[in-house]
């Protein structure tokens, strides 16, 4: 199995998870599967991803770009106050789930899921469904061991 | 604790249930089991240490898997 190479916000992860060289290659692996999966747009995914880090206030996140992904700088600002209105409505669903999942998971609503699907389908819905549980891995790692 | 897919699954699957929704999502899918396997099988931990955590994760996150 070949491990993706580490970007810069995996090297604040890989100080500690590295120490399980095994389960940290499996890791990157799975979490580029994600990015690469290619039913959900990498935009729609960095969004999502730094809605979630703005949530949970961690720069390592917040700080880093995804490579090949544009997002302007003032739909950056919106995302860090939470305001969704100068995405499409479908990023709009995707955001409102994104926004739910790091504290308010049991909140999220059938109607709020069948969006997303009403917008990207039932694939990009579960790939979205599970990126987005997995950059609030990622924050809460960053937050707690480093 | 609900454990009733909210996504349409695909049309071959004959239930609707976790396996057949992240058969959507396949490579993604069975890198994490690689991962999962991986995390169970080897490390320093107990085992039952592993089991007791992930049993209260799952009452904290009210997850019915």
């Amino acid at each position: 199995m070949s491990t993706p190479t580490s970007t810069p916000v995996d090297a604040n992860l890989e100080l500690t998870l590295g120490k399980r060289p095994e389960l940290w290659s499996r890791f990157q692996s799975f979490y580029a599967a994600l990015w690469a999966d290619g039913h959900v747009s990498r935009r729609v995914l960095e969004l999502c991803r730094l809605r979630v880090a703005a949530i949970h206030g961690c720069a390592a996140e917040w700080e880093y770009r995804t490579a090949d992904v544009f997002i302007a700088d003032t739909d950056v600002a919106a995302l860090q106050r939470g305001d969704f209105q100068p995405f499409d409505h479908c990023e709009q669903a995707a955001l409102q789930i994104a926004e739910k999942t790091p504290f308010q998971h049991q909140a999220i609503t059938d109607a709020e899921v069948k969006a997303v699907e009403n917008g990207y389908g039932p694939a990009a819905t579960v790939a979205l469904l599970t990126a987005i549980a997995f950059f609030d891995v990622r924050c809460r790692w960053h937050l707690t061991l480093n | 604790m609900s454990t009733t897919p909210r996504v349409t699954p695909p049309p071959h699957a004959t239930t609707a249930d976790f396996g057949t929704l992240m058969s959507y999502i396949g490579k993604p899918t069975a890198a994490f089991f690689d991962l999962y396997a991986e995390y169970w099988q080897r490390g320093v931990l107990p085992p039952d240490l592993k089991e007791i955590t992930r049993l209260r994760n799952a009452r904290v996150t009210d997850c019915g898997y």
